[in-house]
């Protein structure tokens, strides 16, 4: 397919005039001595750096890159249609295949959502491991996102300190839920299980532990000038364009835009709790590192809260065996994901199946701004911005 | 040696000690399994910084892995594109190894005879224009890179290869500069000269005409990484940007080459830098009598120059290796940035300055 | 001046000295093999006394990769009529291991249990390893008994 292929048939939105624009600025080198010839680059669906399956066309002048257009739909499963086909409790191992690295996230927004339409309400105890959960996840999603978004800027270092603490994560995971990626660790109207006899003790461990090991990370990047070289004023997103583009989650959080759904609309545990909302002001690449750097800190802050109040009872609540929603009822429930806004729609029809699901990825709204980001940057930093992103793309694609 | 000569006459006696006959020893019984085992060291290195244990499955701690390295290189199919231009695709690999093996030609590894009073010349042959032709050769490599990267007919070679152009033929600059500084410090060219006037001053040129010979060392380092296409400066093979940069598309024995002319470059530098500024094979304080243990005068002269030679080179080594485990990759602008406008107007300043304290204080 | 350069050394340095010698986080897998948790959901086992044939498992299956055929028949000790099973078959290959059939079992204890702490599944053959009956589903002496995580 030639490039004006990709361009001519999307006159009608947003995003195709966006990427119209960026083609039609005036190209000063065509006033050379010499005729210059832009190359186009295929930037994945299989290269190191895009982070699954991601292809991004790429338009470059030497090393500048005059446009970008991401194509996705290389790990589409049709995630949503199978929801359909399936009961509400079976549907709850398919939302662990979405955002793959962050599964008990994906898991609670879809019970949340279930819970939603039903109208169950979950014991204090199974929202206090719900939370636990979640934040744990978010480290662990965190950790992952830090390792890659390294390695793909060279230091190649962290990537196995990271991936050294997260393997104690999934070790947490494995113990209470059997699994360490796909965990399907929720259902709707609580939790499956009870914290295992020692569970909390180990964890407490780990959260002690793990502040110094942040260090350890940040004495490799946060000063070095390399990395800050690389990262500082890099893929500037301003906060009014993040926020026209649905960008949610740190991205939008190093912007300048203090939104945060944990505080903003609390659930589960999260208002019972003490933790800070770490915003920055640029929007460049190491605003969006520090940010995330910040919230493993402030998620083991929650842990250990949630651990020390962790209140005794039942943890799942009474509800029939085959969960029916209303007729012509529907629900969406959104939580804060590691990557932003994950949420769920659902729309119930009195079978036991969802009528239709639609879900709200945060990895799919937030890549929607790179060909922004990486327009008139290096070729280096286009990877640099594609790692900060944090794009899964079993998200994107669904 | 005179039995030697005895024993094979005149003409014979010269071709098996002749210089070519020489490198080929020295690279095929020294070189080739130093690298191979650079390699290793440089997995298991990289390994412990890691918190992992590096290769340890062929043989005890991963001994034979270089051997089941090659192994698995030279019967690996050998591919070459279709649209490849097949002459300068085969041809690139042996523009990079080629100079790199021929510069250890110059590399004094030990004394001469005259110095240990008889027995062997540690080293393949003394050049008197010796910095110069380790410059010259050295630039011949970059071509290999250049050609490899634009005959693969891949975009990202490309990329890669024009990386490499620009970046080595700008490092170049301020080490050829920097380069120039010992050789002011000596007044002489031939790297065996060299080692000896540090003999002679009694001290390493890294210290000499402080902190200019600090600050030509400097320089000759970073240039020297960069050289080398090495952690931070890879940008040519940059996996996450350019997935292999200029090898992106060789297989087999062909990339092994490439291989072994960077690992070739790396060890060449660090022989330079080891000659030029860190003493070569003299021991540490030469002049002070207090540490003459430190000669190990039981063992023959020109071995234990050999052993001071390859502790120096092998720290070295291991700096590059530890850079490697540790930095990120600078961008390529910035990477331009720091060679024209940091590391060109130092190593001139320097270089003045040197010139300077040289003429009017000497 | 280059500080922030030698922190970076710094910390790579340390866990260089300190990894040399102490034991390194790997688990060198096929000599150190890692025991799973107790609640750890892998291969399959099947008690054939204790199922009920109620075919819940096979019903909770979000991707219907159970298949359970049964007939009934006078037991000639009891004059009682029970449920026979004529086929129990798990498509491993497709399984997720997400253990709602476990959860969805009815018995006490569970008939079909994945708490067997067996993971190495690999195999040469895709169609015939990977495609358990009952006979397999029952003798395979690696996998263990069920464990409850209370009795635990």
């Amino acid at each position: 397919m030639e490039w004006a292929d990709f361009t001519a048939g999307r006159t009608g939105d947003l995003h195709g005039r966006a990427i119209r624009e960026m083609t039609n600025t005036t190209n000063t080198r065509r006033d050379t001595l010499f005729d210059v010839e832009e190359m186009e680059l295929n930037f994945g669906p299989q290269h190191p750096s895009t982070h699954g399956v991601l292809r991004l066309k790429l338009k470059v002048d030497g090393e500048r890159i005059v446009d970008c257009y991401p194509i996705i739909g290389y790990l589409h499963r049709g995630t949503e249609k199978l929801f359909e086909l399936h009961p509400f409790f079976q549907n709850v191992p398919h939302t662990d295949r979405l955002d793959y690295v962050a599964a008990a996230t994906n898991n609670l927004a879809y019970v949340g959502a279930v819970e939603k339409l039903i109208g169950l309400v979950v014991p204090p105890r199974a929202r206090y491991i719900r939370t636990i959960l979640c934040e744990l996840q978010r480290i662990s999603s965190h950790l992952l996102w830090l390792a890659t978004h390294a390695i793909d800027i060279g230091a190649m270092t962290p990537f196995f300190y990271c991936f050294r603490e997260r393997e104690i994560i999934l070790d947490l995971f494995e113990e209470y839920c059997g699994a360490r990626l796909t965990l399907n660790c929720m259902r709707p109207g609580g939790q499956p299980f009870d914290l295992p006899v020692g569970w909390g003790e180990r964890c407490a461990e780990f959260l002690d532990d793990f502040p110094s090991k942040i260090d350890e990370y940040e004495g490799l990047l946060t000063n070095n000038r390399i990395w800050k070289k690389r990262t500082v004023g890099v893929g500037v997103l301003p906060a009014d364009l993040a926020q026209e583009y649905g960008v949610t989650g740190p991205m939008l959080r190093a912007s300048g835009v203090q939104w945060d759904i944990r505080k903003a609309m609390p659930y589960e545990a999260y208002g019972d709790v003490e933790f800070d909302i770490p915003v920055t002001y640029n929007g460049d690449t190491y605003d969006r590192y520090l940010v995330r750097m910040e919230e493993m800190r402030q998620s083991v802050r929650i842990v250990e809260q949630c651990l020390d109040k962790l209140p005794d009872g039942l943890i799942m609540a009474k509800s029939p065996r085959v969960l029916k929603a209303p007729k012509q009822s529907d629900a969406y429930f959104s939580i804060e994901g590691p990557k932003g806004e994950i949420g769920f729609y659902l729309v119930g029809d009195g079978t036991p199946n969802p009528h239709r699901c639609r879900v709200r990825a945060p990895s799919f709204m937030n890549l929607q701004v790179v060909p922004i980001l990486a327009k008139d940057q290096l070729l280096a930093d286009m990877v640099a911005v594609l790692g900060t992103t944090d794009i899964v793309l079993g998200e994107v694609d669904r | 040696m005179q039995e030697l000569r005895d024993i094979l006459g005149p003409t014979l006696f010269y071709y098996a000690f002749s210089p070519a006959i020489k490198i080929a020893v020295v690279v095929f019984v020294g070189v080739l399994p130093l690298i191979s085992y650079l390699v290793l060291a440089e997995r298991k290195i990289l390994g412990f910084i890691q918190v992992r244990t590096g290769p340890n499955r062929v043989g005890p701690w991963g001994l034979f892995q270089p051997i089941a390295d090659i192994m698995k290189l030279l019967v690996k199919e050998d591919v070459i594109p279709n649209k490849a231009v097949k002459w300068a695709f085969v041809l690139a690999p042996c523009l990079v190894v080629g100079p790199a093996f021929v510069i250890f030609a110059v590399i004094p590894f030990g004394p001469s005879a005259a110095q240990t009073g008889g027995g062997l010349d540690y080293f393949i042959t003394d050049v008197n224009i010796g910095v110069l032709f380790v410059v010259a050769l050295a630039t011949i490599g970059v071509y290999g890179i250049i050609i490899g990267g634009w005959s693969s007919n891949s975009k990202f070679s490309l990329l890669g290869g024009l990386r490499s152009a620009a970046q080595m033929i700008s490092y170049e600059v301020p080490q050829g500069f920097s380069l120039v500084i010992p050789l002011l410090m000596a007044g002489t060219m031939s790297l065996q000269g060299i080692v000896g006037a540090q003999l002679e001053q009694g001290r390493w040129f890294l210290f000499a005409f402080f902190p200019f010979g600090l600050i030509a060392f400097m320089i000759y380092l970073i240039a020297g990484v960069a050289e080398s296409n090495r952690n931070p400066f890879d940008l040519p093979e940059a996996e996450s940007e350019l997935v292999a940069g200029f090898h992106t598309e060789y297989t087999g024995m062909r990339f092994a080459l490439f291989f072994l002319g960077e690992y070739a470059n790396m060890i060449v530098i660090s022989a330079v830098a080891v000659t030029l500024f860190l003493g070569g094979w003299a021991r540490p304080f030469p002049n002070v009598e207090a540490l003459s243990f430190l000669d190990a005068s039981f063992l023959p002269a020109g071995l234990v120059g050999v052993l001071w030679f390859s502790l120096k080179l092998s720290v070295f080594l291991f700096v590059y290796i530890w850079f490697r485990g540790t930095f990120p990759r600078y961008r390529f602008d910035q990477l331009m940035d720091l060679g024209w406008k940091w590391l060109i107007p130092l190593s001139l300043v320097t270089l003045f300055a040197v010139g300077l304290w040289k003429v009017l204080l000497l | 001046m280059l500080l922030d350069l030698f922190a970076g050394l710094g910390i790579t340095g340390k866990h260089l000295l300190k990894n040399l010698f102490s034991t390194k986080v790997t688990v060198q897998y096929p000599e150190e093999r890692r025991e799973p948790a107790h609640r750890f959901r892998g291969m399959f086992r099947l008690d054939e006394d204790r199922c009920i044939k109620c075919t819940l498992c096979a019903r909770d299956c979000p991707i219907d990769i159970i298949y359970i055929d049964w007939h009934q028949e006078l037991n000639p000790e009891t004059e009682k009529k029970e449920k026979v099973l004529d086929r129990f078959d798990i498509d491993v290959q497709r399984c997720m291991f997400c253990g709602l059939c476990e959860e969805a079992c009815p018995t006490e204890p569970k008939s079909i249990w994945l708490t067997t702490k067996t993971y190495e599944l690999a195999s040469y053959d895709r169609w015939q390893n990977l495609y358990v009956d009952i006979d397999e589903l029952q003798e395979w002496k690696v996998r263990p008994d069920y464990t409850d995580d209370e009795i635990v």
